[in-house]
């Protein structure tokens, strides 16, 4: 019988617990205020604004590049780095940023694919050329190794393999050694710290911490609180190189060292809450919890999914767990989520497994693997240690795609029919030369900026000498994310309705206001906006919509890329770049003014509802879900709850049926606020007055208070409308 | 048949009209005046239209577009609009895309609100919800109620009614087979005051309640709790309740939600200084009703 209930944590662990939010509040503000504002998640590195590091470039151009150049960099950086350890922390070390913020890294300019960076520029893409990460490891690698184990492991298939060029594994080898310098080092400060430490409690976790890391260095983790400090390790290492941010299925890694630590009696929930909170306290990595096991017989939650949202709870700092709903998710695990939820006015974003799974094994890969691609990015899914799903990396900015269809059809007998077509033309070259990209990618990407840490977590690379992205794994897929689906969509159905149905104007008047910016057109510039919009029900522009994105993913579907057929997965996702994506985007016929933001991922715009079909989650949710691209790779739905709309009875349930619901219609994930007006407003207002608010932006969490006033806006704007 | 009603607005995902998820359907037209009423865009069977003046862009479009000089400028030269002249052709609200003036009611066919329905189907078997019909006074349009009830019940989904039962027996007969659940509101026990406040006496509202209680259907009686109306009536209601079928009644507490149409319709509020009840006000309320051995709760 699974235990279910809410671990209540005592008067020490409470207190640690508490005191790490308190210093992640400090560390946050203190950030805030020398940094200014950050626009992604909120992680958990530690700025010290007076540390410096020598690059040392292996390149004319001032780069760092190559496996041995950058392993000697992040081995000499962790080496240099303060040795930062919190002491209401069941474990040590942070990081302190990106190693790129000390050292020009990159793809040295003769890689470059200089030919293609003009058509990226005209259509204001994303190319994804050149892409980091987004791919995750198998930390089951390293918990069953240790770092010494790596380090046996890249030295026996050096001397294997025998390659004739040896960087590969030297590259790796030089990680590996930085990692267990720093864990070594680490162990030393906690001994230091202990030894100056009055408190007897504080004395006695500083030397336990200094124990663990001292076994940590050459040998694998026994316990779970060894297990979480060589988790938290690996986030330190992921995030300093390129700011990775992958895990794994967090509940299903842990639950063998809690179940053995339990029945060895070495270990008790509250004690297992706080080494979760300690490790969130860490990093945001994203992590799964929940969803089928690979052979669909068995939903994973366990007793270590609970308290994993225990942990979350307690802690309420942002943090990046996704669980994974099926419909015989463990309903008491979904119901407390969303109990937290209400409570903390964030929590877990959920992972929809029919469009995920179902979708993915589109792509011709068994379901049962499908089944296994978690939900560790802010909005994307992969194998853990076997796939290669380079994601959320491009952004096909259809927005342009729109403006230059518009430019062509402007000088002949302008119709909707041609505009389409011309859009299609568009949308293609984007495509295209986004494929041509990932060509370029696949050749160079090893040589110049390896995926160094992932490597080491996966099954292949070490084992074959070879970069993750370049053969290392067996499953190797490429993502493209259409942007602006509602400012094209709602454009056409402006155009259909106001030009050519109702012939309040003309196509020329049309093309001379968007010249004009909407200038001293004002009325019309609402007229156009004011038409049946994406997400009501029955709408033209829902039907504009769905060709859309048939033409888009068909763009990305048909073939693969040009020179080496690498297998391509659509996906339509934003981030939070809507603003960016939007700054040089001229006028559009959907009323929206030139340089303002485009719209997010397919999602209706904000304000969608009118006429006698009111604003509701489920028009907003019902529109993302038949405008998925469907072949597995996300496009989230965002909803903020007004908390006073559904604290009441009867809320909860309503949110069971709402995600439920999502899910069987083919939605993939779905990013949940539950927020009061006055509290969000009042901190978009002042941020200081709610330093601890966390919001989800989009597919991450982050403090409210260290988003610029952009992207506050946003979300505020999505608030706002959900409420009329 | 595709017969036509006039709908004021369609609300998705509500979960206060009756079980689980629902989608509520408001119906335009009552033939009550409760004083108290925050839906006052739903008494008139008409079509009518809002102005938020502070939205106005001052595009003049609506004064060109109105055939009978409804919309004037006053010696301010601030917009005025001559209700008394509006005849509900809503060609100004067409043609003011900046939302100052906005249409109330539309005349629908079933088609539209069934497909409207159908769009949150999952999230009713999902819920154990349906689909709520209510008002204004939805069995005002009884024909129409009827069509979308009958294929609501053809694909399963649960139908409640919302209805303040001032209407003939007949029309409850005509729909009773096609109801799961009627909400039903009572807003005053003594005839005399229940003229006063809403415009009718209640027998007949109470001889449709008795008769439907003893149809067996399910009902749940909502009271709207208003002070300085209806707060002394708790007693009488209970009184009236406890020899019925009643499933559950919910107390409503009176809010002020409503305020700001008032002034968009142009319309008088009559209860604009009344405070809203305190929980303590409305506590009391309950314990009254639950004393009398009913299921009650506020909301």
């Amino acid at each position: 019988m699974l235990q279910t209930d809410r671990v209540i944590l005592s008067q020490l662990y409470s207190q640690r617990v508490n005191g790490l939010r308190e210093d992640k509040l400090k560390i946050n503000e203190f950030k805030r205020k020398e940094i200014g504002h950050q626009d992604f998640d909120d992680w958990g590195f530690v700025h010290y604004p007076d540390f410096k590091f020598e690059a040392r470039p292996n390149h004319p151009s001032g780069l760092v590049y190559g496996y041995v150049a950058i392993g000697e960099h992040l081995r000499r950086f962790f080496n240099e780095i303060p040795k930062y350890i919190n002491k209401n922390s069941a474990l040590a070390g942070a990081w302190i940023g990106p190693l790129q913020n000390f050292v020009r890294m990159g793809i040295i300019p003769e890689d470059q694919p200089s030919d293609l960076k003009e058509v990226w520029a005209k259509y204001n893409t994303f190319p994804g050329f050149g892409g980091m990460n987004h791919c995750a490891g198998d930390i089951e690698i390293g918990l069953k190794l240790g770092w010494g184990g790596l380090l046996d492991k890249i030295r026996h298939f050096r001397e294997f393999n025998s390659p004739a060029d040896t960087s590969f594994y030297d590259g790796e080898e030089l990680v590996v050694l930085g990692m267990q310098e720093w864990t070594g080092a680490l162990a030393l400060e906690a001994e230091r710290m202990a030894q100056e430490e009055s408190d007897p409690d504080t004395r006695k976790n500083l030397l336990e911490i200094a124990e663990i890391n001292q076994w940590l260095v050459n040998n694998p983790p026994r316990t779970l609180r060894e297990a979480c400090q060589f988790i938290a390790h690996f986030q330190t290492l992921d995030r300093t190189y390129f700011a990775g941010g992958a895990m794994d299925q967090l509940d299903e890694v842990l639950r063998p060292y809690y179940e053995k630590d339990m029945e060895a009696g070495i270990l008790t929930d509250e004690q297992a809450v706080w080494y979760v909170a300690s490790l969130f306290f860490n990093d945001t990595h994203y992590s799964q919890i929940a969803g089928l096991t690979p052979d669909g017989s068995r939903d994973m939650t366990s007793r270590m999914s609970f308290i994993i949202l225990d942990a979350m709870h307690y802690l309420r700092i942002p943090a990046n767990i996704a669980l994974r709903v099926h419909d015989d998710v463990n309903p008491q695990l979904l119901r407390r989520s969303l109990e937290y939820m209400l409570e903390d006015g964030t929590g877990v974003s959920y992972s929809c497994n029919i469009g995920c799974e179902q979708g993915y094994a589109k792509n011709g890969y068994p379901l049962q693997l499908a089944r296994m691609r978690a939900k560790v990015g802010c909005n994307w899914t992969a194998i853990p240690g076997r796939e290669y799903p380079l994601q959320d990396v491009t952004r096909c900015n259809l927005g342009f795609a729109f403006h230059y269809a518009m430019e062509d059809i402007r000088c002949g007998e302008p119709s909707l029919e041609a505009l389409f077509e011309r859009f299609c033309h568009h949308t293609k070259i984007i495509v295209d030369s986004i494929k041509s990209g990932y060509d370029r990618h696949y050749e160079v990407i090893g040589r110049n900026t390896p995926e160094l840490v992932y490597n080491l977590f996966m099954h292949g690379p070490v084992e074959r000498g070879l970069n993750c992205s370049e053969g290392g794994v067996d499953i190797l897929n490429f993502n493209i994310d259409g942007v602006g689906m509602a400012t094209v969509a709602d454009s056409f159905a402006a155009i259909e309705q106001r030009v050519v149905k109702e012939g309040r104007i003309t196509w020329q008047e049309l093309f001379d206001v968007l010249d004009k910016n909407y200038e001293g057109a004002e009325n019309i510039r609402l007229m156009l906006k004011n038409i049946s919009r994406l997400g009501c029900p029955g709408s033209e522009a829902q039907k504009w919509a769905d060709r859309i994105r048939n033409h888009y993913v068909w763009c990305c579907k048909h073939e693969g890329t040009p020179k080496y057929n690498l297998p391509i997965i659509p996906g339509m996702f934003s981030h939070g770049n809507i603003g960016e994506l939007g700054a040089k985007l001229p006028a559009t016929p959907n009323g929206r003014k030139a340089g303002e933001a485009i719209s997010h991922s397919n999602e209706p715009d904000p304000g969608f509802a009118a006429g006698i079909d009111s604003f509701s989650p489920s028009l907003k949710a019902n529109a993302v879900a038949a405008l998925q691209p469907g072949y597995g790779n996300s496009s989230p739905l965002h909803l903020d709850i007004d908390t006073d709309m559904l604290g009441k009875a009867g809320g909860i349930d309503a949110l069971i049926s709402l995600i439920h619901t999502h899910n069987q219609m083919g939605g993939t994930l779905i990013n949940l606020n539950c927020l009061t007006g006055k509290k969000l407003l009042e901190a978009h207002e002042d941020p200081s007055r709610h330093p601890d608010l966390v919001v989800r932006v989009t597919g991450y969490s982050a403090f409210f208070a260290s988003l610029s006033k952009e992207y506050r806006q946003q979300v505020v704007d999505r608030f706002l409308s959900s409420r009329k | 048949m595709n017969s036509k009603g006039n709908i004021f607005n369609i609300q998705h995902f509500s979960i206060y009209d009756g079980p689980g998820v629902r989608t509520t359907v408001f119906f335009k037209g009552c033939n009550l005046r409760c004083k108290w009423c925050h839906n006052p865009e739903s008494i008139s069977p008409k079509n009518q239209i809002e102005f938020y003046s502070d939205r106005c862009i001052g595009c003049g479009a609506c004064f060109k577009a109105c055939p009978n000089g409804v919309h004037v400028l006053d010696d301010k030269q601030m917009h005025m609009i001559n209700r008394a002249k509006c005849i509900g052709c809503l060609a100004c609200a067409d043609v003011c895309f900046a939302n100052a003036i906005t249409a109330v009611g539309k005349y629908v066919d079933a088609d539209y609100v069934f497909a409207s329905i159908m769009e949150d189907y999952l999230y009713y078997s999902n819920s154990k919800g349906g689909v709520t019909f209510s008002g204004g006074e939805c069995m005002l349009q009884i024909e129409f109620l009827y069509e979308i009830l009958k294929r609501c019940r053809e694909k399963g989904i649960h139908t409640a009614v919302d209805t303040a039962g001032n209407v003939p027996w007949s029309s409850f007969e005509r729909i009773l087979p096609l109801t799961d659940l009627f909400l039903y509101d009572i807003k005053a026990a003594d005839p005399a005051l229940h003229k006063l406040l809403t415009g009718a006496e209640n027998v007949r509202i109470l001889n449709n309640l008795e008769r439907l209680s003893a149809s067996g259907k399910q009902i749940l009686v909502r009271i709207p709790f208003v002070p300085e109306c209806n707060d002394g009536q708790i007693p009488g209601i209970a009184g009236i309740l406890k020899s019925l079928n009643i499933s559950r009644v919910e107390v409503m507490p009176y809010h002020k939600l409503g305020d700001n149409k008032y002034t968009a319709l142009g319309m008088d509020n009559e209860l604009k200084a009344v405070e809203v009840p305190t929980e303590a006000m409305m506590d009391r309320a309950v314990e009254i009703l639950v004393s009398e051995g009913l299921n009650a709760v506020k909301t």
